[in-house]
């Protein structure tokens, strides 16, 4: 088993991480810095630091000493050129003076200047760079469960509140991040017995979950964790599960950050923590000669482990006494007050930083405690506890020490040192909030976690301020970071077809996106041209003989109850209460404020069952909307949505009388089946509802039938209309037909603020109607008030504007092209646009620019064709 | 070079006094520009900016810093590009580098009506002399090559709005600029002075109380975007605002990869790449009202589904930190800037909903000349707050 580092082929022991293995065969320097491109090497070992970062697979950034190895991994090293070992952008840190915090704003105030440098800098910034897949994109899955206690943190403290819980009978899910449970123990032997029996007694149990290799990163509203497990299983890169719990319990321990001094970021210079997960997980000895910085005992215990593991222990330096690392690409040696010493490691043992980020997202503040040295969580929300090293108890080292150095590190991410915080509180930004954004220290991918108590305490001491009065910065999830591929999940966004949808494919359809939906645009006929003389042929059908069009992506509500009508009266602006049975009108809904929401047909069924459609985008809008009106009303009536369940088709032209007359036996002459009207019949042997509506302009029916006989119904009209010249006709020759009847669509001829009186619409509102919505505001809209714009017609002679195109007073843009069409039966483009409403006047003649040009149109209040509307009756 | 080594405060802690001739309340962008422009082009110097928290809490120091002139009405349009040129100037006026990268501003459409909006915008646009255009998918790809404008993507990208001036600012040190230029002139900036009520009589503000004692005042300026109802509710002044949270989110830094900005309108997302390589994605608004600052999940769910659908190679790339502002939306998505008509010395630059930073300059400017002349200069007077009394909605 191996995976290759580059172009080196790198063997893989049972357990390793993509670091582990790396380190073992012999590699050192994992990455570049990101602003000095400094040299850097394993500093925590635990997924909590910049310092490993690689590219895994062609994915940026990935912590290689958290990754575990696979054969035939893929792993790159980032962030250097040409290598690791030798990066031709180091020689910025040489150049460290003239680049302290804050320098390329004082520097480059000249636009000139910064529009000439900003791309170098742009280059040689970022950190990881994509590479391609082989594989391609991997599986990313979303899961949702439910806890009755969720804890997190799998070390000694959560492993017993999960046993306390799973002993009370309560359903837990114990969340790790690590391959094994048992935490710190792990690695630091000495601090407590072995917790095996106690992680066997946990699985054993069959209320417990055990989620291990997932990282909580965020706690959200109403106690939702975000939860991030790697490799679910071989098909999957990720799962992010959705983990809604009734108790939350923070088990997250804490981790250790590193201490200030010349060079603490030198390759080699390694946290206690780390070094001791490299001897006791991975069996790696990790160097020869060790000095070890540490208050008091505290260097013992890893020097113990060091001991075990072969590596000479030179010295154990206190932090004040260390002056500096000795070493540019690996470590020397250590000047030290007490003199110098060789050595290839050099072991810091760091304060111990309660991992309490998830707290402060639940609403935990945290506070100062000098006892341990720590901002320890208090004032914990309801259901949210704490226990182990998080709360703080454990006292961790004491305090830091902080030299004025300008090679002492705070924020490893982006090589802020303590200079460097220093300048920033002398240009004056002493608030930590503003201080962090001066200097980005703690913005880098490490999320602030090696560097904030550090810079923390240097804003602290240089600004006399206590630890609670400069506060800590606000922590946010997601914390680990979580790809954009687990948060998107597997690719969701649904097609919807209709019922008719291979039909059309079958019959030469070019789609058309509208929201979800797919529709056909128009037919491409084999052998015939493009789109322009596809669609001239569609019109000329449903002009000259019949047309067909899938309608299917109508809205569509069946609304029933004894006081359907008075919800209808409630939601349209037109009356529905005295509606004939048979009948059908037309319908439009607004807001309070007057503005279009949605248009329609409203059909009466029965009494009490109407027939309701609505525009394709609006279903479920205009759903909620009659529920919304509903809740408190106390009124009989119930509202069904029925879409996906009816095939729906228009059914249009001189001979569709003809046509359907071979399918049905309803009468359909026009005085027993007459424009406006509507049935419940079988059509074809099949239950429909048919009414006579024009929109296109000719005599037709909008048919609704039973989803399931789609494509038979389809075809049977399409048969049955073989002898008279139909063809099936698409959106694109729809909204050509209909503009020349000049019938508005919502949503292209209407927008966001646009009025039934704007929209030249007035007939449709009833204000002698008792109450509905939008009626105070169209009150002052039929008197004028609010009418900032109307909808009119235009014909222009020997030109077609754009749809969008603008009309055009004195240099202004006062109004707008909502559609336009050339009109086979003006011979003359013709459109729709708003215009002042001092000229929608008939015969009025508007500038409008037509690709570039000024042209004039002129305005007209009546349909292009068909002014008396003869053809639809 | 040597302004790299002068050793200089950005601004200075300074008592606070019994009264001014204006207290601004909201340290952001706006309450700092109108101080400034008070300050430089009217003399006005008895100036107090009051803010409850650290300079650039608010929506100032939490969004995407997009700038752009491309809008649709014949009233954004030139107010918004006269606020892009004052930007232009700014890094030199300031003498602080404020960052301004104009990377170019494509927004993508992926449906027929998207395509038709974004040609009422090109159009007006060049009609009123602002550079923006309509470019087709072979010269999107060409602007930026990384986008998939594959054909059979989910929503394939049907066209673009090209605006080459658009681009990034770096929104904080628009904020410190301000600040530093306005404790030069003598203007107090007062953080962590929370404004807590008004004393009104007479038709006028007296005074402000605040969590630091009472100010008599001759003018009070509302620059306070998401709470502005909040302050305005003192003043008694009605609004018509409603505030809703705004979600944003920043990914690991990468080495470049898009250049331009990129916004879809359709699937409601809208990303940049900063000079430090990471990338600024931003969501729309949530559809409550809320004044809560904290990030979903969902919010941040469909921010990643849109942008995969846009960068599918990005699938591997960390989103680090993820954020909310508030913000204070108008009916008709244009902002709200004059004297108040209840009371006649409480001005509001108000209504900026998820696009005001871009216009920070602009209003703050006409806003100084508003209130030391005490007329609005004629670029905001369609804004004026009794436009809705008058009907007269924007429409932006
Ligand atoms: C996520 C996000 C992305 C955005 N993206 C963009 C973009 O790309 N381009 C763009 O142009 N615009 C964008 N915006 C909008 C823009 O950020 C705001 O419109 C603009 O910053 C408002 O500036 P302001 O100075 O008016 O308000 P703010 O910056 O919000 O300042 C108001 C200040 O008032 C203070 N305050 C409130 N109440 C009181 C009180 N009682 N006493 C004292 N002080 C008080 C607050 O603390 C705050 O600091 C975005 C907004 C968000 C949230
Ligand atoms: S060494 Fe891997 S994250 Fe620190």
């Amino acid at each position: 088993m191996n995976f290759l580092f580059d172009s080196e082929e790198v063997p893989i022991q049972a357990g390793d991480t993509v670091a582990s293995a790396l380190y073992r065969s012999g590699r050192r320097i994992f990455s570049r810095s990101f602003k000095y491109h400094r040299p850097r090497g394993l500093l925590c070992c635990s997924g909590k630091c910049p310092n490993c970062l690689v590219n895994v697979d062609g994915s940026p950034s990935v912590r290689s000493c958290v990754t575990p190895a696979l054969d035939g991994m893929r792993v790159r090293h980032q962030n250097a050129w040409p290598s690791l070992e030798n990066d031709a952008l180091s020689i910025g840190q040489h150049f460290d003076f003239l680049m302290p915090a804050g320098w390329y704003y004082k520097v480059f105030t000249k636009p000139a200047t910064w529009h000439r440098v900003e791309p170098h800098i742009r280059k040689a910034a970022g950190l990881g760079e994509l590479f391609e897949n082989p594989q391609g994109i991997p599986e990313y899955e979303h899961a949702w469960m439910h806890a009755e206690t969720a804890v997190i943190g799998g070390g000694p403290a959560g492993i017993q509140s999960a046993l306390d819980a799973a002993e009370r009978g309560e359903q837990v899910v114990l969340i790790d991040d690590q391959t094994e449970l048992g935490g710190h123990l792990r690695y630091r032997k000495q601090r407590g017995a072995d917790p095996r029996e106690r992680i066997d007694a946990l699985a054993a149990r069959a209320n417990v979950t055990l989620l291990q290799r997932a990282s909580c990163f965020g706690i959200y509203e109403g106690n939702l964790l975000g939860v991030l497990l790697g490799h679910p299983h071989a098909g999957a890169a990720e799962r992010l599960i959705h983990l809604r719990a009734q108790r939350i319990i923070v088990a997250t321990g804490a981790y250790e950050t590193p201490l200030l001094f010349d060079n603490n970021d030198v390759v080699g210079v390694m946290l206690s923590s780390a070094v001791q997960r490299l001897i006791h997980l991975h069996s790696i000895v990790p160097g020869r000669r060790a000095v070890i910085v540490a208050h008091g005992s505290e260097g013992d215990e890893v020097g113990a482990d060091l001991k075990q593991a072969g590596v000479e222990v030179v010295e154990i330096l206190a932090p004040s006494e260390i002056i500096a690392v000795r070493g540019s690409g690996e470590v020397k040696g250590v000047k030290s007050r007490r003199g110098d010493f060789a050595c290839d490691l050099v072991i810091v043992c760091g304060p111990r930083v309660p991992d309490a980020g998830l707290l402060s997202q639940a609403g935990a503040k945290l506070q100062w405690s000098d006892v341990p040295g720590a901002f320890v969580p208090v004032g914990l929300p309801l259901n949210v506890s704490a226990v182990g090293d998080v709360t703080g108890e454990t006292p961790v080292a004491a305090a830091q020490h902080f030299p004025d150095s300008k090679r002492a590190f705070v924020c490893i991410c982006v090589d802020a040192t303590s200079r460097d915080l220093k300048q920033g509180i002398a240009d004056g930004f002493e608030e930590i909030e503003t201080l962090k954004r001066y200097t980005t220290a703690t913005m880098g991918p490490c999320q602030g976690r090696m560097c904030q108590l550090n810079a923390i305490q240097v804003c602290s001491r240089l600004t006399s301020r206590s630890m609670d009065e400069t506060g800590t910065t606000t922590s946010r999830p997601p914390n680990p970071g979580v790809t954009l591929g687990a948060l998107a999940g597997a690719k969701h966004h649904p097609i919807r077809r209709t019922p008719m949808h291979h039909a059309h494919a079958e019959l030469g359809a070019v789609w058309l996106d509208m929201g979800e939906w797919k529709r056909p645009r128009y037919y491409q006929v084999a052998g015939a041209g493009g789109e322009a003389e596809s669609v001239a042929a569609e019109y000329r059908a449903v002009r000259e003989r019949a047309g067909l069009i899938d309608v299917g992506t109508l809205g569509k509500l069946i609304v029933r109850g004894k006081d359907a009508a008075r919800l209808l009266d409630k939601v349209y602006t037109s009356r529905f209460s005295d509606l004939r049975q048979g009948r059908v009108r037309y319908a439009v809904m607004c807001d309070d404020t007057g503005v279009i929401l949605d248009d329609g047909t409203v059909s009466r069924l029965a009494d009490d069952r109407f027939f309701v459609t609505t525009t394709t985008g609006n279903l479920d809008f205009v759903h909620q909307w009659f529920d919304w009106w509903l809740v408190a009303s106390g009124w009989d009536v119930s509202v069904t949505n029925v879409t996906g369940g009816l095939a729906s088709v228009n059914l249009a032209g001189p001979k569709a009388r003809d046509v359907l007359r071979k399918l049905t036996d309803l009468d359909l002459d026009p005085k027993a089946f007459p424009y406006m009207a509507c049935r419940e019949a079988q059509t074809f042997g099949v239950p429909a509802i048919l009414m006579r509506i024009g929109f296109v302009g000719e005599t037709g029916w909008e048919i609704h039938y039973p989803a399931e006989h789609g494509e038979e119904v389809w075809n049977a009209i399409l048969v049955a209309g073989a002898e008279f010249g139909i063809l099936p006709f698409g959106v694109e020759a729809q909204r050509l037909l209909r503009l020349e009847k000049r019938h508005v669509i919502v949503g292209v001829d209407t927008d966001a603020l646009t009025n039934p009186f704007e929209a030249d619409m007035a007939w449709v509102v009833k204000l002698d109607k008792e109450d509905f919505i939008g009626k105070a505001a169209l009150a002052r809209a039929a008197s004028g008030g609010g009418v900032r714009e109307k909808l009119v017609g235009f014909v222009m002679e020997g030109g077609v504007p754009e749809d969008g195109a603008p009309v055009v007073i004195g240099g202004i843009p006062v109004g707008r092209v909502t559609s336009s069409r050339y009109s086979p039966h003006r011979k003359a483009g013709i459109g729709l646009a708003f215009v002042p409403p001092e000229l929608a006047a008939e015969g009025a003649p508007v500038r409008v620019r037509v690709r570039g040009q000024l042209r004039t149109a002129i305005v007209t209040m009546q349909p292009f064709y068909d002014a008396e509307g003869a053809r639809l009756r | 070079m040597m302004q790299l080594f002068r050793q200089e405060r950005m601004w200075n802690k300074r008592e606070l006094k019994s009264s001014y001739d204006v207290v601004i309340v909201g340290a952001g962008a706006h309450g700092l520009a109108a101080a400034y422009y008070l300050g430089k082009s009217h003399g006005i110097k008895k100036v107090a900016l009051l803010e409850k928290n650290w300079l650039g809490y608010g929506a100032s120091g939490r969004n995407t810093a997009i700038l752009r002139s491309n809008y649709r009405t014949p009233e954004g349009i030139p107010f918004y590009d006269a606020s892009l040129k004052l930007y232009e100037n700014l890094s030199s006026e300031l003498d602080w580098n404020l960052m301004f990268s104009r990377r170019g501003h494509l927004t993508l459409a992926h449906n027929d009506s998207g395509v038709t909006g974004l040609r009422v915008r090109a159009e007006n646009n060049q009609v009123m002399g602002v550079d923006s255009r309509m470019v087709a998918r072979a010269e999107i790809r060409h602007l930026a090559p990384t986008l998939n404008v594959s054909a059979s993507a989910r929503f394939p990208i049907q066209a673009g709005l090209y605006h080459p001036p658009g681009g990034i600012i770096r929104h904080d040190a628009v904020v410190w600029a301000f600040a530093r230029a306005c404790d030069r002139m003598g203007i107090e900036i007062h953080t962590y002075t929370e404004v807590t009520g008004m004393h009104v009589e007479g038709g006028k503000v007296r005074a402000v109380t605040t969590s630091r004692g009472e100010i008599a005042c001759g003018a009070v300026l509302n620059a306070t975007a998401g709470w502005a109802t909040t302050i305005s509710n003192m003043a008694g002044v009605p609004l018509q605002i409603v505030t809703h949270p705004l979600q944003a989110c920043v990914t690991e830094p990468l080495k470049p990869f898009l250049d331009p900005v990129i916004v879809s309108a359709t699937l409601h997302v809208y990303l940049s790449q900063t000079d430090k390589g990471e990338l600024v994605i931003g969501a729309e608004i949530d559809p409550y009202q809320s004044y809560c600052m904290k990030g979903t999940l969902p919010t941040l769910e469909q921010m990643a589904t849109y942008t995969l659908e846009l960068f599918p190679q990005l699938h591997g790339v960390k989103v680090l930190r993820q954020w909310a502002g508030i913000c204070d939306m108008t009916p008709d998505f244009a902002p709200i800037m004059g004297a108040s008509e209840e009371v006649s010395n409480f001005y509001m630059d108000v209504g900026w909903g998820t696009y005001g930073f871009k216009a920070s300059p602009i209003s703050g400017k006409t806003l100084a000349e508003t209130i030391a002349t005490g007329k609005p200069p004629k670029l905001i007077e369609p804004f004026s707050p009794s436009r809705f009394r008058e009907g007269r909605l924007v429409g932006e």
